[in-house]
This record gives C-alpha cells, sequence and structure tokens, in this order.
C-alpha cells in the first residue's frame, strides 16, 4: 500500500490533516516523529487548503512508499501508487 | 554516529579575498557597523612571488569573524559575465548556481534584523531582498565584492525530530548517490524506508502531536 511521510513539526501539521481528509486516504498515524498518511492509488493535497506558503510546502515530504510524486506545484501536491 | 566528542566552537574566520579593500571596509565597518578586530601586515610571505598583503578581520558576533585579503599589486583576471571578484562565471550558468554560495549571518529578534535592513539600505549596498520562510526571515543584498551576505533570525527553535529528520535524509541521499542518476523521487523513497526502520522508537519528551489519527 503507499504512503506519503510528513514530519510533525507546527508548520506541516496541516499537510497531514489535509492529507487525512482526502478520500483515498486510508490511515493517519504515527511512525516516531512523523505523519504516516496510507493511500490507495491517489491522494492530492491542495496548498491553498494547507495554507502553507511556498517554502515549507515544497519542503513538506519527508518520505513516501510505494509512490510517486506526479505534481507538486503551486496549486497542489499529487501522489500515485507505483 | 562516531561517538567522539564534538568539541569545535563555532567559526574562528571564514576569509575571502577582496581587489577593493575601501568599499570592502565601508560596508562591512561604516555601513553594517562590525568593528575591526585584527589585521596582519604580511611582506615578503611565502615564495617570491607572493605579493604583500594585509589580512584583516571584522567581528561579526559571538566571537567569530569575517576576514579579507588584499594583495598589493594583484589583480587576477576578470573572465566571465556573472559571479563575485573570487568566481566569475559565463553566462551560460544557471543563477541559482552563482547564487547558491552566500554567507548568512545569524540575530536574535526581528528588531535587529530590521536594524541591519535600515543600516544597509541607508547605505550604497541596500537590501536586495526580504524574505520570510515560514521558519526564518532573513535579508540579502551583495556586498561591494559581489559575495552575497543574507542576515537571518529564526522564528522558532529547531526542534528535535528535524535533527533526526537531517540525519535521515543525509544517509537516504548517501544511498541514492550510488545510482548512476540519483533522483529525489529515489531519495523520497529510501527515505521512507529508513523512517520505518528507525524513526517508530524514536521520542522526544514534551512534544506535542495536535493530530490525531481518525
Amino acid at each position: 500500500m503507499s504512503a506519503l511521510y510528513v514530519l510533525d513539526v507546527p508548520e506541516n501539521r496541516p499537510v497531514a490533516e489535509v492529507a487525512a481528509r482526502d478520500e483515498r486516504a486510508l490511515s493517519l498515524r504515527r511512525v516516531g516523529p512523523y505523519f504516516e498518511i496510507v493511500f490507495d492509488r491517489e491522494i492530492v493535497i491542495d496548498r491553498r487548503t494547507t495554507g502553507c506558503r511556498h517554502a515549507v510546502w515544497y519542503s513538506s515530504v519527508a518520505g513516501t512508499r510505494e509512490a510517486r510524486i506526479t505534481q507538486w506545484d503551486k496549486d497542489s501536491l499529487r501522489l500515485e501508487s507505483a | 554516529m562516531t561517538g567522539a566528542p564534538h568539541l569545535v566552537r563555532g567559526v574562528d574566520h571564514v576569509a575571502y579575498p577582496t581587489l577593493d579593500p575601501a568599499a570592502t571596509v565601508a560596508f562591512y565597518r561604516d555601513a553594517l557597523g562590525f568593528p575591526v578586530v585584527h589585521s596582519i601586515c604580511a611582506v615578503g610571505w611565502g615564495p617570491e612571488d607572493h605579493p604583500d598583503f594585509i589580512h584583516f578581520f571584522f567581528d561579526i558576533g559571538n566571537g567569530d569573524r569575517l576576514a579579507f585579503f588584499y594583495y598589493f599589486g594583484y589583480e587576477p583576471p576578470q573572465r566571465g559575465v556573472k559571479g563575485d571578484v573570487y568566481a566569475r562565471f559565463e553566462d551560460d550558468i544557471p543563477d541559482f548556481f552563482v547564487a547558491s554560495r552566500h554567507l548568512a549571518i545569524h540575530v536574535d529578534s526581528e528588531a535587529d534584523l530590521l536594524e541591519y535592513r535600515r543600516r544597509l539600505d541607508d547605505s550604497q549596498w541596500p537590501v536586495e531582498l526580504q524574505v520570510q520562510h515560514e521558519t526564518i526571515e532573513s535579508i540579502y543584498t551583495h556586498d561591494p565584492n559581489g559575495y552575497f551576505v543574507e542576515i537571518t533570525r529564526a522564528l522558532r527553535p529547531v526542534t528535535p525530530q528535524e535533527d533526526l529528520d537531517a540525519n535521515l535524509t543525509i544517509d537516504a541521499l548517501l544511498d541514492v548517490l550510488r545510482a548512476e542518476r540519483p533522483t529525489m523521487d529515489a531519495l523520497l523513497a529510501r527515505k521512507a524506508e529508513l523512517i520505518l526502520e528507525r524513526a517508530a522508537d524514536w521520542s522526544a519528551p514534551n512534544v506535542a502531536t495536535g493530530v490525531s489519527p481518525r
């Protein structure tokens, strides 16, 4: 199953929260100081919904498991199962 | 981890050449207010073709120093169209690479940052850029030698988990560099493996999570 990892620092929390609200998100759990968001096939995070400005937005992904990033621009971060 | 004690205590000095010591003093001492704290007048140094030079130092706080060399009678040919007096590049080298090497000097507060902004804006070298990333705020300019200088303040302390994350990033990078063509995709995949191997048992006291699992 595909997963996205986000480090738990204050600026990143909205990224994990918005990701976990995606209907394709299957679970949100902690792995040490990281959030792990497991998802099915695809997940899309809308930057404006997160409230992140650009510096944090473009450094908010800590890791990806069985997934690749297919969009990461000022609008959205999209990951697809790989 | 080697386990060896970490004994060093910051920057003693970093040294750059200058072709224009008058402007360098005007920028660092007179505009920014960095005291001159040391200088060496070296005559007949080294091999016969070594020019006489002045090696002079500015206090950049915390006991750390920024130093310059001025060599009498020596001016290297200025090849290239961009860069600084030490490193020149032709137009085919992208700006992100040219601007990557810089010196960042720390201040403790917004008031202190704005004080240096005022000093620079009153000088011949006004602030070119003021940026507030979410975790730091910085001002930038180029000194008279073309060196890129940043003055920065932290908006919050670095957390223990960021140190862990930095180490996982570097270990993942070292792993993916063995591939013929390292990519960010490969790094993020390797880092996820390291998170699962090494982060699960990590804990820092008094770090609230804020987000609860569904």
